[in-house]
């Protein structure tokens, strides 16, 4: 029997014996992604900090709807970020979730206005909450509104702003997630999420076996019969890493089914799947090498169990797994950009919500993998400073 | 044969030597007492036999090989004082673990997994999670585990810590038995009765000293037919934790 093989198993049968271990990897993101897909649906509330960000095209160029998109800037929570490009790098930047929306006033404004015709198109980008995209709809329509019954009641001195008709829509909405227009669900955002926060937490388990086998002389045991600690911790970066892609396998699946039979949003899943398969093995293995320097940096299961679910809850909080980023003030958002979570949640976002590519995940895998070097080199100090304490 | 020469050892240029010293050969064959209190340095010394901490050049030769040039030291196994197994694993399937990271071929492991399981008296508990043994049965699938790798010097820490009088006299009586087959033995041990009643000869250390070594016999002519009152004689009686 192969070395590898003996530690492979041995690592699997330990597991499969540890049934917390198996409630945390997998009964707890699949009850997340449940509770947190259908919780969220429709409630990502706005704060008094939210900021709308979008980019305006105004193909029309009169003075009635450059006096719409000054207003339109002035209302809160919109902000406007000004860009001097033509339409379609803008709809690029705007799919690359630069910005929340890009709000297109349409030419003949003030002629479709007053027919009650679209006026304005609203192009929603792919990261935005469905709920942003209706409040930001409604926003538009109420100021869209505005003018109108402010243009009709002067040029119909008399008439009664109850006569006129506000309920014909005046705004088209679209999305940027595909060419079919159609919003992406809190699905799409949920699976991702719950997943990357899952994949982390096998620092529980992988740490109590290897700490354990510190504690009770086995590790000492199999270095007198030959087995290095190096060689240790490479039998444990196999099987948790098969682990964790059975964790990405199994909350697809409830995606895909389990999800749309509830009742909800199916998750859709882009039309690049290597790219998600590279994004998982990339956060797959820079959770393995966390988990064991988490491994290596403390001596007890509690204290492994402590520091691993803290810092798993602060990168996963920075990172925008518990709260979406666009929900964050922007000092949070900068620093979210520390989160391997959030590397891992952008490489997903590109695959599923921006229709990207294998190209497209590669800054966020390099980003991953760059991190499971550091904490695999630091496992390795730490390790030959213990080993000679 | 294990040749010990004046081995010196501290853990780093600032400490105070753990091992001062120590020189002593085991023959093979010998079922050899180790003596000492806590502290005495028994650990660190079998650390270095086995190449877990790394022994200075020359100073012990394991059949003639330099243990300093070859980590970790080959024909030897330790059997540790702790359970240095996996407690959710069944037996059988500890056995088999250890067997197969010492690369036994696998049409070998079943045999020899059932040989050691035989040896060490739990043949009937392969399919047990060793995590549910009594503490003799825990100690038994240690020695087991040690015995898979046939070793020619086996090194025993404290191997009856806290165990039935029936286990401990089948542990005793199977060391006495791989002794006879020619398996040298190096034994450590704070029950004296025990190393009086298995060891031919044996060593008591303290501060990183060797204090006493020879026969069995001398040494209990030296301690007026008691090797612990010779133990505490050396040792100056005081306590140590």
């Amino acid at each position: 029997m192969s070395l590898f093989r003996a530690l492979i198993r041995k690592e699997f049968l330990l597991l499969s014996r540890d049934p917390h271990g198996l409630l945390l990897l997998f009964v707890m993101p699949a009850v997340f992604v449940l509770i947190m897909t259908f919780a969220l649906q429709n409630q990502y509330a706005m704060n008094h900090e939210t900021r709308l960000d979008f980019f305006l095209v105004n193909q029309d160029g009169g003075q009635f709807s450059a006096a719409f998109a000054r207003e339109l800037g002035a209302v809160s929570p919109f902000n406007r970020v000004t860009a001097d490009a033509p339409e379609t790098e803008l709809r690029q930047r705007a799919r690359a979730d630069e910005v929340m929306f890009l709000v297109v006033i349409r030419p003949d404004f003030e002629q479709n206005l007053v027919a009650r015709a679209r006026a304005v198109k609203l192009l929603v980008a792919p990261g935005t909450s469905p709920v942003f995209a209706g409040i930001a709809e409604a926003r538009v329509t109420e100021l869209l509104n505005r003018f109108y019954l402010q243009y009709r009641m002067a040029s119909l001195p008399g008439i009664s702003a109850g006569a006129l008709d506000t309920s014909t829509p005046l705004v088209d909405s679209e999305s940027l997630f595909d060419d079919s227009g159609v919003l992406p669900s809190s699905v799409q955002h949920n699976v991702p999420a719950w997943l990357l926060f899952a994949m982390f937490f096998i620092a529980v388990p992988l740490s109590t076996t290897l700490i354990h086998e510190r504690q009770q002389g086995t590790l000492m045991r199999l270095q007198t019969m030959g087995v290095s600690r190096a060689r240790v911790l490479a039998g444990k970066v196999v099987p948790y890493l098969l682990v964790n892609l059975m964790q990405v396998v199994l909350l697809f699946l409830i995606g895909l089914y389990l999800v749309p039979l509830l009742g909800g949003d199916q998750l859709t899943l882009g039309s690049h799947p290597a790219g998600l398969v590279l994004v998982s093995v990339a956060a797959s293995l820079a959770a393995v090498c966390y988990a064991l320097f988490i491994a290596q940096i403390t001596s007890t299961v509690e204290q492994a169990t402590i520091v691993a679910a803290v810092f798993n809850i602060i990168m996963a909080a920075i990172g925008g797994v518990m709260v979406p980023r666009f929900l964050m003030p922007e000092a949070m958002r900068q620093l979210g950009d520390f989160s391997p979570m959030a590397w891992g949640l952008e490489g997903f976002f590109d695959i599923l919500l921006r229709h990207g590519t294998v190209v497209d995940v590669l800054p966020e895998t390099g980003g991953l993998l760059g991190f499971a070097a550091l904490m695999l080199a630091l496992t390795f100090v730490f390790s030959r400073r213990s080993a000679s304490a | 044969m294990v040749i010990i020469d004046t081995l010196s050892y501290q853990y780093s240029p600032r400490s105070a030597p753990v091992l001062d010293g120590i020189s002593l050969t085991v023959a093979d064959g010998a079922l050899f007492g180790l003596l000492g209190p806590n502290g005495a340095g028994k650990t660190t010394l079998l650390s270095l036999l086995t190449g877990l901490l790394p022994c200075p050049p020359g100073r012990i030769l394991l059949n003639g090989q330099d243990v300093a040039s070859r980590r970790p030291a080959t024909g030897l196994a330790l059997v540790p004082q702790e359970y240095a197994f996996y407690l959710p694993l069944t037996v059988g399937e500890n056995l088999t673990f250890f067997a197969g990271v010492q690369g036994l071929p696998e049409s070998q492991i079943a045999e020899r997994v059932d040989h050691c399981a035989r040896r060490a008296g739990i043949q009937d508990r392969l399919q047990e999670r060793a995590g549910r043994l009594s503490g003799g049965l825990k100690r038994r699938l240690n020695l087991a585990i040690g015995l898979l790798p046939s070793p020619r010097l086996l090194l025993l820490d404290e191997p009856t810590v806290g165990i039935d009088p029936h286990s401990r006299h089948f542990i005793l009586e199977t060391i006495r038995d791989l002794n006879r087959e020619g398996t040298t033995v190096i034994y450590t041990s704070h029950y004296m009765e025990e190393v009086e009643d298995l060891c031919d000869r044996v060593a008591i250390m303290d501060h990183g000293r060797l204090l006493r070594e020879g026969p069995l016999a001398d040494l209990l002519v030296e301690g007026e037919g008691s090797l612990e009152t010779l133990f505490l004689n050396l040792t100056h009686r005081q306590l140590r934790d």
